[in-house]
């Protein structure tokens, strides 16, 4: 009776251990196959032919590059690309994991990265990314804002992709309630807007913009269509003593107050309100257009043009940026001749590209040379017949660059601050001392 | 009178229930629905479950992701479950002076945020060639104060007695500890299960630093997946969310009785 017991608990004992060692080996088997065998601790493949891509969102960046792929594999047959969807979060995290850690054989051979947090990665982990600049693709074919951003010491690292031109986009029927065509807010100033939004409020009871409170990207859009920034050329953070920064605080103060763009509290609720129709237009990256257009039954009611420009400011422009993302080449790549060739024979190259991924993903091209398709100039339905695309390209190719730094993302946080402050009713000029202070702190000074 | 009292309190708690039931009908319901009818604010149960089931099969391998969570929890349930135990009944039994530091040093250990050892772990993981496998998700978390201190405070209702009688019967250590303590304290093994296959499933910044590899992906780190992009579609979205819970939930119910034992104590 003892003896078989003893022996199942062995049996057991011995099954759980194999179990273990046999789901560990069968994981392994697993990545290697996927992934040409690169896994263990070297991410970038070893099968010559084959590079590895981080990046997210199946329907816009996934979709793109595999068609790259397939592009470029019309004259390199041999070529392989092993796509890893990768959230946005998740490539930052795993990336400062294996930057700290001084892991860097751990990532891919290329990755797509957010433009606000490319000079900040690059400065922070200057030996993971391979400098662009004397690889063949020709960066003077990008509008130049979208260049700056993946640009250190008079580097280049990054490859631009996802354009982030922002657009005003309208309800042509509201406007048309309250008086007003899409010409009455092309090339105006933000205290025309507040006039002209004052009275579509009065007669149709709408706002003419909603945002996402605690967030400052409608501040961070005005302050750069100005080619302002946070930042001066060195870095510093310069806000306390800011022009152009202190108009687009009271410029969104006044906006708010007089019921023209009204805070919500998350980004669903701020895509509610204009798939709902409860708000007569919108200002953002043109990515936005992608979630106004689920409201299907709103189709040939929008017309975008640009944005407002700021009153008092040199230099002000009614072109702005917002998001949008670039491609980096890691210095872990095994094969860097041929990822530095995929991306010059693709995304800084090839028209057909951008005119094959245009209608599939909405994805709008950097390289301006593929703005003179006529893919780009097709009439959008949607947009009651206007040639949006080639309109954002134009918006794209004026859009003055600025300077994003190391500690972006922490000066747009402490001016979100700011802003909720002054519009409940705070000091400008000490609240913006307060964030300059904040980014001083996080900076260590 | 009492009926009054009984009626205070059974509002009370239903409203209760149905702040915490809420999310989960809506869960549910909106996986049955349009994109733009989820955002609308519709609560009741639509005819576009199909159209979201195939969606997420073309979006995500959930057929993969689901086997590797199962088996990443599963295997990391079962094994911690033996250390954890045997940590804790030895501590318990036969403690003296030292163990009893030693313990305490392990309750410390449990102040230590994750993120603060990330670093360093992910550094000897990659050294080990142990990213992408089964064993780096298990290895960290295999046997965790919080357990080994439950499994010590049930040892601690465990009567001696049965230890002296069991001992004198000619049972060895190992034997008692098998035979005697695990049938007796089988609520909280119950309850620490749930506990432990709870947080091994729904567990997320560690395989997201450790998995970099499409076919070892697990649930959760799928569903974030789908919340990234231009576009979110929520009935879609939902409906994964509702297949990652699933498994959690099948636990609690057929281990809720127990799991309340196990946390107030098994003996009784």
């Amino acid at each position: 009776m003892m003896k078989k017991k003893r022996i199942v608990a062995m049996l057991t004992a011995a099954a759980i251990a194999v179990s273990l060692t046999g789901c560990g080996t069968s994981a392994s088997d697993g990545t290697s196959a996927a992934s040409g065998g690169g896994n263990q601790g070297e991410s970038g493949t070893a099968d010559e032919n084959t590079l590895t891509v981080w990046c997210w969102d199946p329907a816009f960046n996934i979709r793109a590059i595999e068609t790259a792929g397939k592009l470029y594999q019309k004259d390199h047959p041999d070529f392989n690309l092993q796509i890893i969807e990768t959230p946005w979060e998740d490539v930052q995290t795993k990336l400062t994991t294996a930057a700290t850690s001084g892991n860097l054989d751990t990532l891919p051979d290329i990755l797509l990265m957010q433009d606000n947090a490319f000079q900040k990665n690059v400065i922070s982990y200057p030996d993971a990314f391979l400098d662009l600049s004397s690889s063949g693709i020709d960066f003077s074919e990008f509008s130049q804002a979208k260049v700056a951003y993946s640009t250190v010491d008079g580097k280049n690292y990054g490859v631009p992709f996802d354009n982030g031109a922002v657009i005003a986009a309208y309800r042509t029927d509201i406007l048309e309630m309250a008086g007003y065509t899409i010409e009455d807010f092309t090339d105006i100033t933000w205290s025309e807007y507040l006039e002209k939004g004052r009275v579509v409020l009065e007669k149709t009871g709408l706002p003419l913009l909603t945002c996402k409170g605690n967030e400052s990207d409608v501040a961070a859009m005005m302050l750069q269509s100005a080619g302002a920034s946070f930042f001066d050329e060195n870095g510093e953070p310069d806000m306390a003593d800011n022009e152009a920064l202190k108009e687009v605080v009271s410029t969104y103060a006044e906006l708010v107050k007089a019921g023209v763009m009204v805070e919500v509290n998350d980004w669903d609720q701020y895509i509610g309100s204009m798939t709902n129709g409860s708000v007569a237009g919108t200002i953002n990256g043109c990515w936005i257009m992608a979630s106004i257009q689920t409201a299907e039954d709103q189709a040939g009611k929008w017309e975008i043009t640009n944005i407002p420009r700021l009153d008092n400011v040199p230099g002000a422009t009614n072109y702005s940026n917002n998001g949008g993302s670039s491609w980096a080449i890691t210095t872990n790549c095994k094969n860097k001749e041929l990822a530095q060739d995929f991306m010059a024979e693709t995304f800084a190259g090839s028209t057909e590209l951008y005119e094959e991924i245009l209608p599939a993903t909405g994805a709008l091209t950097c390289y301006l040379p593929a703005a003179d398709s006529p893919v780009y100039s097709e009439p959008q339905k949607f947009y009651n017949g206007q040639s949006v695309f080639t309109l954002i390209t134009d918006y794209a190719a004026q859009t003055p660059g600025n300077h994003t730094g190391v500690y972006y993302y922490e000066a747009k946080d402490a001016i979100a601050v700011a802003i909720t402050n002054v519009v409940a009713g705070g000091d400008p000029d000490r609240e913006l001392k307060n964030a300059e202070d904040t980014v001083n702190f996080v900076m260590g000074k | 009178m009492i009926k009054r009292k009984k009626v205070w309190q059974y509002g009370f708690l239903i409203l209760a229930s149905v702040f915490s039931v809420f999310p989960l009908y809506w869960m549910a319901v909106s996986a049955t629905n349009r994109s733009a009818e989820v955002i609308g604010g519709r609560m009741l149960p639509g005819g576009y479950l199909l159209e979201n089931i195939k969606n997420l099969l073309a979006a995500q391998n959930v057929g993969r992701g689901m086997f590797n969570s199962l088996k990443y929890s599963v295997i990391l349930t079962l094994i911690s479950l033996v250390i954890c135990s045997l940590a804790g009944y030895g501590f318990e039994i036969y403690h003296d002076r030292m163990k009893d530091s030693v313990m305490s040093l392990l309750l410390l250990a449990m102040m230590v945020p994750f993120a603060a050892t990330m670093i360093p772990l992910y550094q000897m993981f990659s050294g080990f060639h142990l990213l992408n496998t089964t064993l780096g998700f298990i290895l960290p978390t295999l046997s965790t104060p919080f357990l080994i201190m439950m499994f010590r405070q049930s040892a601690r209702s465990f009567p001696h007695d049965i230890l002296e009688a069991a001992r004198l019967e000619g049972l060895n250590e190992l034997q008692i500890f098998f035979r005697m303590f695990v049938p007796t304290m089988r609520s909280t093994y119950a309850a620490a299960m749930t506990i432990t296959f709870m947080n091994a499933w729904n567990s997320y910044l560690w395989p997201k630093v450790i998995m970099q590899d499409t076919s070892s992906m697990t649930m959760p780190m799928l569903v974030a997946n789908l919340t990234e992009g231009y576009v979110t579609d929520y009935g879609m979205l939902m409906l994964a969310v509702l297949l990652c819970t699933i498994p959690t939930i099948v636990i609690f119910f057929i281990l809720q009785k127990s799991f309340a034992e196990g946390i107030t104590g098994a003996v009784k």
